[in-house]
């Protein structure tokens, strides 16, 4: 197996009081720890505030992690959203209406319950016309994500945005799969090296334990058991843009090895 | 949107296996009975407490199905109806013929599903005594509601453990599945990969629909001028794609693109459809005028029909011969594009183009073949598409 090799372009993060991947790149490579999270709802611009508020913040969360990383991307672009529950508060939402003799079901809230809302949105607010994917694979999301993106990268020679976000159900949900806090990776990668690349990184498949966050702020948000936490060992390595190894668990038992290098 | 084929199939990947369950029955030769027949087995829903009447895709027996004792943590519908169709067409004999020429850890497994076993958690939820109660203690998410639920049952099912992952994009995910699986094993990642998709009728996708105002109140008519809106079906279909089969019918083309107007509509001129299709054609290396026939979505939906048909006009031109199998089989959700994309298989290798049950009066406004009745044609190369909400099209093109 050859490895993929992707170009980095672009780090996007969101998160309580971690608006930005520069924000989070500067407590990581400091050792800083986290303060305590204010109450925190995304908002991304792309939407007006009438448009906000019909959707729900597993959305609002995506497409802030997706503005972070559109203007690195071109129309050619691919776009890959990886979510462990998906819409979860539009779930609840509908089988709390399951309970009732009439089941009525807003349609709106029907259309967005779909995995992929996110992505759809995404698609319609940036007037995205290329592919565009939505996937799972329950505590191993983030590296399903990033393996789907990586072979779309390498197979279709296109970059790809890769959007990885989950926000806590509410009850009863929650007490059966707390996430803790709301968490949205991104990464813009391409076939191609740019001015804009600043690591590359090697990704082969391997079946070695994945690799667990060192630094305060990650364990931090390691605890919170939102599955896209397991980025963090590559955020660290990315954070200082050093040479480094990372594995990402994959759902069965096998696990991608990034290699990831400064460019 | 082309997807870059390294000098197309470079690692002569085939469809060495597969089986499928639905409403006309379990396996490959009730559906190729049903085909030729052009026989639809949708019936009037008998599920409990529904607040309206429709037609529905039901899989009958799954209830009284024996759920095999070593994976019984993973028990509810949509895992039933995926063993009834990995116990049938010699499916799990050709599956371990694939673990032991490649090894476990090469072989992967992708799915397609939108609502994966969320008719148990329905239930749960339902049996609560009060809003705030709880989800009983032995409910457990990871192997029910969650969306790689059903393909976590089918890698301990079948005893694998390469990557594995699943696709929820709606009505498009198991189409979609498809390549994902393709692409695993032309980057070296897998040797083979069970691929499919497995949706399950429950209260969410009939009440949505309905909330939507698209379930009809008899059994669907893709295409009929009287065409008056969707029959919501269940189904199951499994493929095994494998390196190094260069004599099996293959995945020879596969586009994609993304439309949305709204979440649940498409443009009128199904824009993006012909994007997927011609990208399929593209990757495939084929001219239009080879494809003998197109699997349309063909939901009927008013909108939706009319805007397709006028995409495959555009692609293919007036002539080439289409029909949707959601006359026959209801719309499979999830499941739709893995199910037709298997159906599609069995039309190439019988020669045999499937009509569109249910088709009365054809609408005038759909321009392209409609093939009211299944009828016999050299096939060499087909089409089939899978569209879902959030704009999501997927056109998959197969060739023997």
């Amino acid at each position: 197996m050859t490895a993929i090799r992707l170009y980095l372009n672009k780090v996007a993060f969101s998160g309580p009081d971690l608006d930005s991947w520069e924000t989070l790149s500067g407590i990581l490579d400091n050792d800083s720890p986290l303060g305590k999270a204010a109450e925190w709802d995304p908002s991304p611009a792309i939407l007006s505030a009438r448009s906000a508020r019909r959707v729900t913040p597993q959305i609002r969360l995506a497409l802030t992690v997706a503005e972070q990383l559109g203007d690195s991307l071109g129309s050619d672009a691919g776009w890959v959203f990886a979510s462990s529950v998906g819409e979860g508060e539009t779930l609840h939402v509908i089988l709390e209406a399951l309970r009732s003799p009439d089941m009525m079901i807003q349609p709106l809230r029907f259309q967005n319950a779909v995995h992929n809302a996110a992505a759809g949105q995404w698609s319609i607010a940036a007037g995205i016309t290329g592919p565009m994917t939505s996937i799972a694979a329950l505590d191993q999301t983030a590296g399903a994500g990033f393996l789907k993106a990586a072979l779309q990268v390498s197979r279709e020679e296109r970059p790809v945005g890769l959007v990885v976000y989950d926000v806590p159900m509410p009850e009863p949900l929650n007490a059966k799969r707390p996430l803790g806090v709301p968490l949205g990776v991104g990464f813009s990668l391409s076939p191609t090296s740019s001015q804009d690349t600043f690591a590359t990184i090697d990704t082969t498949l391997c079946r070695e334990p994945p690799t667990r966050p060192s630094r305060l702020a990650s364990k931090a948000l390691e605890t919170t058991g939102n599955p896209v936490s397991d980025f963090l060992p590559l955020l660290e390595v990315l954070s200082g843009v050093t040479t480094g190894q990372v594995v990402l668990g994959l759902h069965g038992g096998s696990a991608l090895r990034l290699d990831v290098s400064a460019a | 949107m082309t997807a870059n084929f390294d000098g197309r199939n470079a690692s002569h990947i085939g469809i060495t296996g597969y089986t499928l369950t639905s409403c006309v029955g379990t396996g490959r030769d009730a559906h190729l009975d049903a085909m030729a027949a052009s026989r639809s087995g949708l019936t009037p829903c008998a599920y409990p407490d529904l607040p309206f009447d429709c037609y529905v895709g039901h899989v009958a027996g799954l209830e009284t199905m024996q759920f095999p004792a070593g994976v019984s943590d993973f028990d509810n519908r949509a895992n039933r109806l995926a063993l009834s169709a990995l116990q049938s067409d010699g499916f799990l004999e050709a599956a371990g013929k694939m673990r032991e020429r490649w090894g476990a850890d090469r072989c992967g497994v992708i799915l397609g599903t939108s609502t994966s076993g969320i008719e148990k958690l329905e239930s749960v939820y339902r049996a609560r005594a009060r809003n705030d109660d709880p989800l009983p203690d032995d409910y457990v998410m990871s192997h029910n509601d969650n969306h790689q639920a059903v393909a976590a049952f089918t890698q301990k099912y079948l005893g694998v453990s390469g990557p594995s992952y699943t696709i929820s994009t709606a009505c498009s995910s198991s189409a979609k599945a498809l390549i994902d699986a393709t692409q695993l094993i032309e980057a070296g990642f897998c040797d083979a990969v069970v691929v499919g998709g497995v949706d399950t009728l429950c209260l969410i996708s009939l009440n949505g629909f309905e909330a939507m105002q698209l379930v009809s109140r008899e059994p669907c008519r893709p295409c009929d001028a009287a065409r008056n809106g969707l029959s919501i079906g269940e189904a199951a279909g499994f493929l095994i794609i494998e390196r190094d089969h260069n004599d099996c019918i293959r995945l020879s083309g596969m586009g994609e693109s993304s439309d949305g107007v709204s979440m649940s509509t498409p443009p009128k001129d199904g824009a993006g459809a012909a994007v997927a299709m011609r990208a399929a054609l593209a990757g495939a290396g084929i001219n239009p005028d080879q494809i003998g026939y197109v699997n349309l979505h063909g939901t009927a939906t008013p909108t939706n029909d009319t805007a397709e048909c006028a995409a495959v006009s555009n692609v293919f031109g007036s002539h080439t011969p289409a029909s949707s199998l959601k006359g026959m089989l209801g719309h499979t959700l999830g499941a739709a594009g893995a199910v037709e994309a298997i159906m599609c298989i069995i039309a190439l290798e019988e020669n045999l183009i499937p009509g569109n049950t249910g088709l009365g009066e054809l609408d005038p406004e759909i321009s392209c073949n409609i093939v009211a009745h299944a009828r016999p044609a050299e096939l060499s190369h087909v089409v089939s598409n899978a569209f879902g909400f959030g704009g999501s099209n997927c056109a998959l093109l197969f060739s023997q």
